[in-house]
């Protein structure tokens, strides 16, 4: 089975922001809430580069962990989904992920938080595949329709990757290799090796 | 052919730099245009063309960028910075914030084994007390002449206190060991549903717990200084385990150590952290949201320990003290032998407002 992952290709991107667009387009997302971001560094200096980011699916991903409802769970590609109905917008997965993927559509006064939005790697929610219910919660489902990432599909530059880890990978080291610079994917040291980093502590759920 | 383009790049680039007003003028027509030398490619040899533009800019002090063109920072020395990004929000121009994962490993490995293992040991060891000792009777008769130990103000004000902090606890406690309790019993949709009601709960009725301990603060203070007698008592533990009470003012050692401790100190601690999670709208950073939630749980799990032995000091443990706070009035054996200090003062006349030798209540309910 394949493990879906995200590479942004820093050497490609023009921070045209099409992926955040495609994204907010093809779910339908809130006002406020956006799956993705671009970030660039050292902008308008020497060594500009722009990153696409959104949930990055960690291996041990500290959303799941934090969840005081255990509104998270983990498809058998690796992509991280949540329960709408049992998530209760308190915003620890908010303080827990390193990529502030977690958004919270404002449900009231004073900054009440409502029920967590986030990247789902077009993969939809535990309702019934491609139904209205789904979309109306977490936007398509585009795996189930053998479709990738639309914010991948979309990127112009092919900056942004999404599928399969291993396939994606091949792919960025032919770029790495043909244009000799570039190598280090960003964020995966994050999100795929994230053990180490609690493990001194023994947090395990 | 790729050097080529490069070469006229840089130079047309270059041109510019060397005309500070071009960006301004670039809306202006024509003139602009003008002050740009003819492309120079046409003259220069292509094969000197990688030499010339070769030249790093000069870095600001302190930059750790790369000298040379375009390579890609090290993501390590950027991606914890502040940077831009186009879409608005609080952090959203930070890549990566990895203090969450330290809050977390925190949270769910010490904060909620060893705080929950102290909620478990706290009362189970006032349980053992309790047990060897017993509650802690009169030795005299009750007089049945009656002081007033707390007016009504002061009663309004504790139970205010004591009945929002139960709430806070218990929602609060559901909250943080719900998960691992409550959850494999009740299933995930109504566990889910119970958290959705107790946090709501827990933050409407924390305004109003840190209102009441402002207000018990200034209604208390004056009679929770404390005083030589009280390091006595602290030293002796009150005389709890000897049976020979030690003399006190109106409160003891152990109720000013509960005042100060609890109610002022972690009383402001959970108050403050717990506003700081409440209002997401404050703009806070997420970091000291996290830092919040753990001064919140490692505060409020101390907290609870210091109000179970308050809880069963007032209660069960001492005979006639719930009824002191529930009505007001003690009787004078009680006040003798718990707060003799406090009796005397009463006795000459030191505390006009104390009314003593009543024989029924001001309520008449009992």
């Amino acid at each position: 089975m394949a493990r879906m992952k995200f590479i942004c290709d820093a050497e490609r991107c023009i921070e045209c922001n099409g992926c955040v667009t495609a994204c907010k387009n093809e779910h339908e997302v809130p006002w406020g809430v956006n799956r993705r971001r671009l970030v660039t560094v050292n902008d308008g200096k020497p060594g500009e580069r722009s990153i696409s980011v959104a949930c990055m699916h960690c291996t041990d991903a500290p959303c799941m962990a934090v969840c005081p409802v255990d509104c998270f769970y983990k498809t058998e590609e690796g992509v991280v989904l949540h329960d709408k109905d049992l998530c209760i917008g308190c915003g620890y997965c908010f303080y827990a992920c390193p990529f502030g993927a977690p958004q919270f559509p404002q449900a009231g006064a004073f900054g009440l938080r409502g029920k967590m939005d986030k990247c789902t790697f077009c993969a939809g929610g535990p309702e019934e595949n491609n139904t209205e219910a789904e979309f109306k919660k977490y936007g398509r489902n585009r795996l189930a329709e053998g479709k990738l990432p639309v914010c991948a599909e979309m990127c112009s530059t092919k900056a942004l990757l999404a599928g399969d880890g291993e396939v994606i990978t091949s792919i960025y080291r032919q770029r790495v290799q043909r244009r000799g610079k570039g190598e280090e994917v960003w964020g995966w040291a994050m999100a795929y090796k994230t053990a180490a980093k609690t493990a001194p502590l023994g947090a395990k759920t | 052919m790729t050097c080529y383009f490069g070469a006229l790049m840089f130079v047309t680039g270059a041109a510019l730099a060397q005309q500070p007003a071009a960006s301004a003028n670039a809306l202006a027509p024509a003139p602009a245009v003008t002050a740009i030398p003819p492309p120079p490619a046409a003259q220069a040899p292509i094969v000197s063309a990688p030499e010339a533009p070769r030249i790093a800019p000069t870095l600001p002090a302190g930059s750790t960028a790369n000298i040379g063109w375009n390579q890609p920072p090290k993501w390590s020395e950027v991606e914890q910075k502040p940077q831009y990004a186009s879409v608005p929000g609080r952090e959203m121009n930070v890549l990566v914030e990895p203090e969450g994962h330290w809050w977390r490993a925190v949270r769910n490995g010490p904060v909620t084994f060893y705080g929950g293992l102290v909620l478990l040991i706290v009362p189970l060891l006032i349980l053992v007390f309790y047990a060897v000792k017993g509650s802690i009777k009169l030795h005299a008769a009750p007089t049945g002449r009656l002081i007033e130990r707390f007016n009504s103000a002061e009663r309004m004000s504790h139970w205010t206190m004591a009945i929002s902090f139960v709430i806070l606890a218990v929602t609060g406690v559901t909250t943080l060991f719900g998960k691992h309790v409550l959850l494999p019993v009740l299933g995930p949709s109504a566990y889910s549903w119970i958290l959705a009601v107790s946090v709501p709960i827990h933050n409407f009725v924390g305004p109003l717990f840190a209102f009441s301990i402002i207000v018990a603060f200034f209604i208390f203070v004056k009679d929770n200084f404390m005083s030589g007698a009280d390091f006595v008592w602290l030293s002796k533990f009150g005389g709890m385990l000897s049976d020979k009470e030690v003399p006190s003012g109106r409160f003891n050692g152990g109720e000013k150590v509960w005042f100060w401790l609890g109610v002022v100190l972690l009383g402001t601690l959970v108050t403050v952290s717990g506003l700081i999670m409440l209002f997401p709208n404050w703009n806070t950073a997420r970091e000291l949201m996290a830092q919040a939630n753990l001064t919140h749980a490692i505060g409020a799990i101390l907290f609870a320990s210091m109000a179970f032995a308050h809880i069963y000091l007032g209660t069960i443990g001492t005979e006639g003290a719930y009824k002191g706070m529930r009505e007001g009035y003690v009787d004078e054996t009680w006040a003798k032998e718990h707060h003799a200090l406090w009796y005397d003062d009463v006795k000459s006349g030191k505390r006009p407002g104390m009314i003593s030798g009543v024989t029924q209540p001001a309520n008449g309910d009992d």
